[in-house]
């Protein structure tokens, strides 16, 4: 099958790293500066920021792609690139067919005139003929469901319906090529459900759909494959739902780098934690565990004076407040009657029911009469779980990563009422 | 749907501007969407709406023809100086509007260009385009009052719409230059109502062309192209006669220059737009 898009080693440099708001006195100071770089025989720096550094990649026609990456990755820069609205600085991309790009969706229609204007003539901008939008204009109004209020100035409507017009006239442009950036962000449930079935009937109908969203679900349940942009460079490519994979490790493993700067007991005058550390079955040092596995959390403490049956207890949380579980001896009994020089506490997690994503432990060590901390509640370490094999849904992957942590074994039936 | 075209889009060279024409061409339709919607937007939410149309030249007529016509006894060029300056400041308020309405409609429409694909000069000759709307009623008006004013009805008056247009394509040259500019250094918003206004009194709007000696006025001419046009709505609405050939010969060719470098400028420019606007 054809490409209707393909980007062949594009490189994308914005010029302006300055002030938002350039002028002739700073363009021209820059200009001095290089010229004076230059005189003293030193190459002047590139200015600007490198939005897109040598990106290649094919959407197919009747494919649906996903752009997948962190702010600021160049996903946006991507989508702009295609639509023609900014133009490479090196490579070339090639497009094959009309475009119709939601980018910033809204800013088009102008506040002033009334739904049935702004759709005649920001149709038309779009490149849309009079004919066309003519043969399509109840299906806009429709769609947009802004039926009783399409002789009211646009400025008088809620900021969902503003939304829904600007969706709806290019989704009804018939494009070859159709290019959405965080469109499903806005608007109710309903409306976004239809947004996505027009983007599904549009690859149905063997058109192309670049998708760009944070909606992890969304890019799972539609795209078939995609991209992960990070930093402007190509990360992974290939079938949607790996590079989401890559995607979410990376979510994670940065998540990871973020809770370990987080993590440094605060010593206390009792005792001291010496290592964390989490187990598999085999007694093997682990930092990633698959759903339903059995994890050993093991802490070893010093204590600093000899000390009569501490209560220790640890809590599991994915980084919101509160823990998903407590296991306390301070619930469970067993705290050992007495503690003296170095310890290891061994906390056996049997089955853990947790779904795929970075956890983080915390730990607090109670006195004897189980009041009273002789170590504050704190974060000590993290485990991972990185695989759930029991899901198989169109959204396995960025349901189980964003949504319910917690597993509980379940089943399904639907049966017709009588 | 019929099989696309492949669509190569690079950093390299620019397009020819036989090409660049050729794509304006197929965004016709796109030029007067914005026109319309200029032309609605401008008189919305006015109670006065259109009339202001109407007053301005008016009002700038009476100011002119009582001090300048009657007390500073500047010569009507051949006419009563109210029909004079009525002709004269008709064409130049067209011409000041259209060149500040362009040169800004860049701006204005920043937020759809950082969106939406078309050749960047579309929305300025848009604009262009829209504040015909008021040249057309500010025609009508002068075949309405003119004749009161001392102006002599005459077939030449039909010649009045082609001045325009060549009123509106020295507008067109002046303001994508300028908008091109606006949209790197804001400067030249602030530059232009002042700019616009020492052009006004280098122009043969409060006096006649006469006034400039004769063996001048052909320089003159080339180096303000308005003049000639100028001098052609006067010659042609409050006269009665056709315009000065040569002169209007020079102005021709002056706009041509004007117009053809500046859209070679703004189209070497016009990529990095979105990047900056």
């Amino acid at each position: 099958m054809a490409h209707a898009v393909r980007f062949e080693g594009v490189t994308k440099r914005y010029l302006r790293g300055g002030p938002r708001y350039a002028s002739l006195r700073y363009d021209i100071a820059t200009m001095a500066k290089g010229l004076g770089a230059r005189l003293r025989g030193l190459e002047p720096e590139p200015r600007g920021t490198l939005a897109l550094d040598d990106v290649s990649f094919e959407v197919q026609e009747g494919e649906s792609f996903a752009i997948i990456g962190p702010n600021g990755a160049g996903k946006t820069t991507a989508l702009k690139l295609i639509s023609r609205i900014s133009y490479p600085t090196a490579g070339r991309i090639r497009v094959r067919g009309r475009v119709a790009a939601l980018i910033e969706i809204g800013s088009g229609v102008h506040p002033e005139l009334t739904a049935r204007e702004n759709i005649w003539l920001y149709g038309q901008i779009l490149g849309m003929s009079r004919a066309d939008i003519r043969r399509r204009f109840d299906e806009i109004v429709e769609f947009a469901e802004l039926g009783r209020v399409l002789d009211t100035p646009v400025k008088m409507y809620s900021s969902g319906m503003q939304l829904r017009l600007g969706f709806s006239i290019p989704a009804y442009l018939d494009p070859h090529i159709f290019v959405v950036d965080e469109a499903l962000a806005v608007g109710d449930a309903g409306f976004q459900a239809k947004c996505v079935e027009r983007m599904t009937k549009l690859v149905a109908d063997g058109r192309a759909l670049l998708f760009v969203s944070h909606n992890l679900s969304a890019v799972e349940a539609i795209c078939r494959r995609g991209i992960f942009l990070l930093g402007g460079r190509v990360r992974a490519t290939g079938a949607a739902r790996d590079v989401l994979r890559v995607y979410l490790d990376w979510v994670d493993a940065s998540h990871r780098d973020r809770l370990a700067n987080e993590i440094s007991p605060r010593p206390s005058q009792f005792l001291t934690l010496e290592a964390v550390t989490c187990h598999g079955l085999d007694g093997e040092e682990r930092y990633a565990f698959k759903t339903g596995d059995d994890v050993e959390v093991r802490l070893k403490f010093g204590a600093v004076a000899p000390l009569r049956r501490p209560h220790v207890s640890i809590g599991i949380t994915d980084g919101r407040p509160g823990n998903l579980a407590l296991c306390s001896m301070l619930v469970d009994g067993g705290a050992p009657e007495e503690v003296d020089g170095t310890v290891t506490v061994s906390c056996w997690l049997h089955g853990v029911p947790l779904l795929p994503r970075v956890y983080q432990l915390w730990c607090s060590v109670r006195s004897e009469q189980a009041y009273g901390d002789l170590f504050d509640w704190q974060p000590i370490g993290a485990f991972r779980i990185s695989d759930a094999p029991v899901l198989l849904g169109p959204a396995a992957h960025a349901h189980s990563a964003t949504d319910g942590p917690v597993y509980i074994a379940h089943d399904w039936e639907v049966r017709p009422c009588r | 749907m019929p099989a696309p075209v492949e669509l190569v889009i690079e950093g390299g060279p620019r397009p020819h501007v036989a090409q660049s024409l050729r794509e304006l061409w197929a965004y016709r339709g796109t030029i007067l969407a914005f026109a319309e919607r200029d032309c609605r937007l401008k008189y919305k939410q006015a109670v006065l709406g259109v009339a202001w149309a109407v007053l301005q030249p008016l009002a700038f007529m009476a100011i002119f023809t009582i001090m300048l016509g009657k007390l500073a006894k500047i010569p009507g060029g051949g006419v009563f100086y109210a029909a004079f300056s009525l002709s004269a400041l008709i064409a130049w308020s067209y011409l000041q509007n259209a060149i500040s309405f362009g040169a800004n409609a860049l701006l204005a429409d920043g937020a759809l260009m950082r969106k939406v694909y078309f050749p960047r000069e579309v929305p300025v000759l848009g604009a262009i385009l829209s504040v015909g709307l008021d040249l057309a009623i500010g025609l009508v008006l002068f075949v309405a009052v003119g004749p009161f004013l001392g102006a002599r009805p005459s077939p030449a008056w039909l010649l009045a719409p082609l001045l325009g247009l060549l009123l509106a394509a020295l507008a067109a040259g002046v303001a994508l230059t300028l908008a091109a500019f606006n949209v790197y250094y804001r400067d030249f918003r602030y530059a232009l109502p002042f700019a616009l206004q020492l052009w006004l009194f280098a122009s043969p709007v409060a006096y006649p062309l006469e006034v400039v000696p004769e063996g001048w006025r052909g320089l003159y001419v080339a180096v303000n192209p308005a003049a000639g046009v100028l001098d052609g709505f006067r010659r042609v609405l409050a006269l009665g006669e056709l315009p000065d050939p040569a002169l209007l010969a020079v102005s021709l060719a002056g706009t041509l220059v004007v117009l053809l470098s500046s859209y070679r400028i703004f189209k070497r420019r016009e990529r990095h737009f979105a990047d900056v606007v």
